[in-house]
């Protein structure tokens, strides 16, 4: 898939969506701040030789899919969580909401 | 030393109002300390909470309200994010300052920070209070979704809200103290804009 | 005047007798009557003037797809423009006037458009105006624009109210017609929490209009009947005058509710509410709009879609016309004709377009089939008919039925796309519907009474199912069957006349075959060349007929030809609904600061600060510039003691094992080395390298940190924070809440600021500089058990500290700092001396922290410490942000004493020509030291710490200012720091 550069992590606030919390169920988008790509969850070793390259990559280079996305959201308007949503980008359908805490465990985040 | 003057001021000057329908009451006693879960620490905590106030820990967007311990066991629990709680009880003149009392209650089993000051807390009550808070409350209020005993944080005015039910017709609304008027004027608007 | 075609029966309420005025004439109708219905009574005719061509215009349906008759409602600062005569509920006292003519309705200057009509054909605006250029803006557009204007504004506040609001429901349905009668009984009776909205004053849809039985009962009468029930069940929310206007994401609906519109005074309630409908299912249920046929001058008065006659004459007992001919293509336009018959009307001539035997026996009235009308006359008022057959038929009125087009607007707000039923001759749902809706009735083709009953009951059953909720066991209403045929038919040939297609927008036939010559033939292209289904009624009885006439020209179907996109709203939506409360004052909620009852006593002028209203100035006595007042702030607190509110900075409670680990992590500088007791000065980047935020970080014990953030990035710095901990170090011990409100935090500054304290901090708390000395904090008591917490920070660069109580003393820990400071005069300073104050020390703020600069363009690269990971270390490294000669933030002073510095200067090297290609970096804040008494900046300029004493140019070409400057450092007050640590 072609990698697009970003200019920055844009917050921004999109109105009319449900987003299925999972732990206290469907919340209106409103209540959601967006920051972008999942991804930005791995973030590199800073000890590693090319880490200039790496971090770059981390922050500036990002999928572009039409269809499923996975997304970071936060729940600022709720329980602060932070959660990776999976949203069709084509029909906005959410398939899928998870604890971002969850998903950095799994991902080998740690301390 | 002159003599210094220090009068606590009720957020609201104690508001109460009483419309056909709907009474909003200024709770102006009301202590809160947030009560954070150490990793890791979550039975430890469980246990001090059980021995202290004979309750369990609730779930995120649950209330448990406490049988016994300090208060008269007259102390809720707010599950308000994962590890982290709201403990809610009327403040007394007599007793030592709200977050000393859950301290020494939980010693190291948790870490506690005084909120007391940081929320105005309005119960709203009353067989149209439902309607009037349909207008600013984007969460479901009916009674089968959001039964007595649950909690939410949400957005209402662009105002973050904690909202209560304690009773069928009761909720307590908890909302930043600096913006208490702002708070204050979306719900008398809101009754207003029912009742006129 | 008096009803002239008020006819019995109906569903109005003859006791209650309505005055009111069109156009400063008064005139009556009842109860139950539209604005439309109540002038159709009293022998109205011509109620407007077309858009373009000013056209006399009458009534032309009964519904909200009115083109025709819009009207400027009420007076005074209460106007609306543009409101449709056909859905104006009639009230006691209406005052109603028509729009878009100059002089009188019945003679307008304007008309003399229509004569000119060759020259405004489609596409005139960018053709016939082209020449000489100059005359577009100042001549030819503001005069077509008054001759093409609609209604008018009044100019005033709207003097209503507003309101919003949020339903949810398992349940919603669109339309309270037949089969949303029938499907909400089934999903109520069931249990279901159901939402029935309908845009009407009165539920049923055309049950009310038409003669139909259901259940062996007059469909009004089931309706009635029907909705009784419903209002009893707790479970069901019945909602008349409310279009559900759009269908968004997830189940989400918009919805107005119009509440006050029917009343003269809506006694302070809000006129409309605007409501955001959460379902888990939705059931369309919007029925179907009639359309005309195109022939020649079928726009004159009298000439009204088929059903809307009919209605007219069951609803509200009004007759539109004393001798009623039909035009039509379909079986149900012949029903006008048997209504009309049934109440003893004259129906002169049933002329219909096929071939076929006469469907219907309709007595004492011509019935002429394979026929057309080909042109009419009236100007004022339909008066004669000229068929194809070479027949001239004399009539006042014409219904005419070119089919129905079901109302598939809100399955198309997302990806639906509708598909062509060739057999009903009408565009059917189709397509990806929105999440969750099901369509019945009209709305999906089920063009007959008892298949919509059906569908509306069958539909809400198969929606229960699905919400795991059993249906009850009833069967589906029952009602008398009827025939429904149709043979498409759109426009007359042979018509020599202009035939409209759009009357809204005075598009005709020959429109669209300009627009098909000249290579508009998308019908996204038609719409925008000719504005065919633009405008308030967005093309609801236009746009299939346009379409399908474009189709002929092309030589494609019409399943070819496709629709336009559809998009919300169904219906206008005033601008004061979207609005709701946020006007004025209530645009957005305000934070107060707990000194603000005492800044007002002082009559402080308040600044925002995002939401915060905090103290800029607090004027004196004598003072009349805000410079006076700044002034002597400044120097009050710099010569002995000041007080400032810094409760806005945003406060975050840290604690957990891990909280110092984090605060390395989080922030460029080390946290893990600092005392408890101590404060530090903390310095956050962004990831990229580019300075985020700053603030004091204090160690209360060993893993209980209080950090401050500015006050704009409170919010945002905690957010990034709790990314940090729960997607980066999800195993960190460290938890978050802030503490921003909890506390009333007052900075106290200036030479004398110990020993004000000293009178206010209980004894047992020892505050000499050896006990507390700079950056030291701690928790203590005050006038005698009050609980605070102190900080030896300095914003100014005086002998400063901040000191907090809980927020319920905050009004009083004001008043005691003045008491307790009093005999060192000491001075309340707001906003514009804090900043003067940081200006001459030469501290970064929110005009520096801009988001492109870095740690080492602001001075402070030595702080980002290299002997660990923090957000921000790597890429602030890389090249691009580290040039041989980066910006760096210096001083500036003017050559000359007596000129102001401005904000946003650019520097040029003294002798280069001021241009881009010259910028060597810009001012990025000034004020007026009364220190120093002259005015002094800082600013970021290339290289400028090895510039110290250099002058250069200051340019600002949007004031045509070049300005000598002098580079210097950027701590013009006690550069060393000595006052920082008495």
């Amino acid at each position: 898939m072609k990698k697009v550069k970003v200019l920055n992590q844009i917050c921004i606030e999109l109105h009319h969506m449900i987003i299925n919390h999972p732990l206290l169920g469907p919340r209106d988008a409103a209540e959601f701040v967006y920051l972008g790509d999942a991804s930005l969850i791995n973030r590199p070793d800073a000890s590693g030789d090319n880490a200039a390259q790496t971090f770059y990559q981390y922050l500036y280079l990002r999928d572009n899919p039409a269809g499923e996305h996975k997304e970071l959201w936060y729940h600022e308007q709720g329980d602060r969580s932070w959660l990776v949503v999976t949203r069709n980008t084509l029909t906005h359908e959410i398939s899928n909401v998870e604890m971002a805490r969850d998903v950095a465990r799994a991902a080998g985040g740690s301390t | 030393m002159s003599n210094f003057n220090f009068v606590p001021q009720p957020v609201l000057g104690d508001f109460k109002h009483e419309s056909k329908g709907v009474s909003i009451v200024e709770q102006t006693k009301l202590a809160i300390v947030s009560v954070a879960c150490p990793n890791d620490g979550d039975e430890a905590l469980v246990a001090s909470v059980q021995n202290a106030f004979a309750c369990s820990l609730p779930d995120v967007s649950s209330v448990e309200v406490s049988n016994s311990g300090p208060y008269n066991g007259n102390v809720r629990w707010l599950g308000l994010q994962p590890q982290q709680w709201f403990v809610l009880f009327e403040q007394s003149a007599e007793q030592s300052a709200p977050l000393t009392v859950i301290k020494d209650q939980l010693g190291d089993t948790a870490y506690c920070t005084d909120q007391s000051d940081s929320w105005v807390s309005l119960e709203v009550s009353g067989p149209l209070a439902i309607n009037a808070l349909e207008r600013i409350c984007p969460i479901d209020l009916h009674l089968a979704v959001f039964p007595v005993g649950t909690v939410a944080r949400t957005s209402m005015e662009h105002l973050s809200v904690i909202i209560t039910r304690t009773g069928e017709d009761q909720f307590l609304m908890m909302s930043a103290a600096s913006s208490a008027d702002s708070f204050l004027h979306a719900i008398t608007q809101s009754v207003r804009n029912i009742t006129a | 005047m008096t009803q002239t075609n008020r006819i019995d029966g109906g569903l109005i309420n003859r006791n209650q007798s309505y005055s009111f005025k069109f156009n400063n004439e008064t005139m009556h109708g009842y109860g139950g009557d539209t604005l439309a219905s109540a002038l159709i009574a009293n022998g109205i005719k011509l109620v407007g003037r077309s858009f373009k061509y000013h056209r006399p215009r009458g009534i032309m349906s009964a519904g909200a797809e009115e083109a025709n008759a819009m009207v400027q409602l009420r007076t005074g600062a209460y106007t609306e423009p543009n409101t449709r005569a056909t859905v104006a509920e009639l009230f006691d006292g209406l005052e109603a006037k028509s729009q878009n003519h100059r002089g009188p309705l019945g003679f307008d200057v304007m008309a003399a458009n229509d004569y000119l009509s060759p020259f405004l054909s489609a596409g005139f605006y960018y053709k016939t105006f082209m020449w000489p250029k100059a005359f577009w803006e100042k001549f030819y557009e503001p005069v077509i624009r008054a001759s093409a204007g609609l209604g008018a504004l009044s100019g005033q506040d709207d003097p209503d109210q507003y309101d919003k609001g949020f339903l949810h429901c398992d349940l919603l349905i669109i339309g309270a017609g037949p089969s949303g009668l029938a499907a909400a009984l089934a999903a109520g009776r069931a249990g279901a929490r159901v939402i029935l909205a309908d845009e009407d004053f009165v539920m049923g849809g055309r049950l009310n209009y038409e003669t139909h039985t259901v259940e062996d009962r007059q469909g009004s009468t089931w309706a009635e009947v029907a909705t009784a029930e419903l209002y009893q069940m707790e479970n069901v929310r019945m909602m008349t005058r409310t279009t559900v206007y759009g269908s968004y994401d997830h189940g989400i609906f918009g919805a107005l509710e119009r509440c006050t519109d029917h009343l003269f005074d809506g006694s302070g309630k809000p006129r409309q509410i605007l409501w955001r409908i959460y379902s888990k299912q939705s059931l369309l249920c919007a029925g179907s709009t009639e359309r005309s046929i195109a022939f020649g001058n079928n726009d004159r008065p009298g000439i009204m879609l088929a059903g809307a006659v009919r209605g007219y004459v069951n609803r509200y007992g009004v007759t539109p016309g004393k001798r009623v001919s039909i035009f039509t293509n379909n079986d149900d336009g012949w029903r006008t004709a048997i209504d009309l018959k049934a109440k003893g009307l004259d129906v002169t001539a049933v002329i219909d377009t096929r071939s076929i035997p006469v469907p219907y026996n309709v007595p004492n009235t011509a019935t002429v089939m394979g026929c057309r009308v080909i042109d009419t006359a009236g100007r004022k008022g339909v008066h004669t008919l000229m068929l194809s057959s070479g027949q001239t038929i004399k009539t006042d009125c014409l219904a005419v039925s070119g089919g129905w087009s079901p109302n598939v607007h809100l399955t198309c707000h997302q990806r639906g796309r509708p598909t062509w039923d060739k057999k009903q001759a009408c565009f059917v749902p189709g397509g990806e519907l929105p999440v969750g809706m099901s369509v019945a009735g009209a709305a999906n083709g089920n063009m007959t009474l008892q298949s919509a009953l059906s569908a509306g009951h069958d539909g809400a059953n198969a929606i229960l199912n699905s919400l795991g909720i059993n249906p009850t066991n009833t069967s589906a209403p029952r009602a008398s069957e009827e025939s429904s045929n149709i043979t498409a038919f759109w426009h007359v040939a042979e018509s020599k006349s202009r035939a409209w297609v759009d009357l809204q927008n005075d598009v005709t036939t020959k429109d669209i075959g300009q627009s098909f010559r000249e290579g508009f033939k998308s019908v996204e292209h038609l719409k925008r060349y000719t504005t065919l289904g633009m405008a308030t009624d967005q093309g609801k009885t236009a746009n299939v007929l346009g379409l399908a006439i474009m189709a002929e020209y092309s030589g494609n179907t019409i399943e070819q030809t496709g629709t336009t996109i559809f998009r919300p709203p169904y219906t206008p939506i005033p601008m004061g609904a979207l609005a709701g409360r946020a006007r004025g004052k209530d645009f957005r909620p305000f934070r107060l600061t707990p000194s603000h009852k005492f800044a007002e006593e002082r009559n402080a002028a308040f600044v925002e600060t995002g939401m915060w209203l905090r103290a800029q100035w607090y004027p004196i006595a004598g003072e009349t510039h805000w410079r006076e007042s700044c002034d002597r702030e400044v120097r009050a607190t710099r010569e002995s003691v000041g007080v400032c509110d810094v409760t806005t900075l945003g406060k975050i409670d840290i604690q957990g094992r891990d909280a110092a680990a984090f605060l390395d992590r989080v922030y460029a500088n080390t946290f893990g080395t600092l005392a408890v007791g101590k404060v530090r000065y903390g310095l956050m980047l962004r990831e990229d390298g580019i300075v985020m935020d700053d603030g004091t970080t204090a160690r209360m014990g060993e893993h209980h940190f209080v950090m401050t953030t500015t006050t704009a990035n409170a919010v945002s710095v905690f957010r990034h924070m709790e990314f940090c901990r729960q997607c980066l170090w999800p195993d960190m011990d460290v938890h978050l809440i802030s503490a921003t409100e909890q506390w009333a935090q007052y900075a106290v500054a200036g030479p004398n600021s110990r020993k004000t304290l000293q009178n206010l901090v209980d004894k047992e708390f020892d505050i000499s500089n050896d006990a507390f000395p700079f950056m030291a904090c701690g928790e203590i008591t005050v006038a005698g058990g009050i609980p605070a917490r102190l900080f030896r920070i300095s914003f100014s660069g005086e002998l400063a500290y901040e000191i907090a109580v809980p927020t319920r003393y905050g009004d009083s820990m004001i008043r005691a700092l003045m008491q307790a400071g009093k005999e060192y005069n000491i001075t309340p300073y707001g906003t514009e001396a804090l900043g003067v104050m940081r200006i001459e020390k030469g501290h970064a703020a929110g005009n520096e922290l801009c988001g492109t600069t870095t740690a080492a363009n602001l001075g402070l690269g030595m702080m980002v410490s290299k002997k660990k990971d923090c957000i921000g270390n790597v890429l602030s490294q890389r090249e691009g942000l580290n040039p041989d000669k980066p910006l760096q933030l210096v001083g500036f002073k003017p050559v000359d004493a007596d000129i102001s510095l401005s904000a946003g200067a650019h520097f040029v090297s003294k002798g280069r020509e001021v241009n881009m290609a010259n910028d060597e970096g810009w001012m990025t804040s000034v004020a007026y030291s009364p220190i120093l008494n002259c005015s002094i900046g800082l600013g970021l300029i290339a290289d400028g710490k090895n510039r110290m004493g250099e002058v250069v140019t200051a340019a600002n070409p949007l004031k045509q200012s070049n300005i000598d400057v002098e580079i210097v450092s950027a701590h013009f007050v006690d550069p060393d720091g000595d006052r920082l640590r008495v």
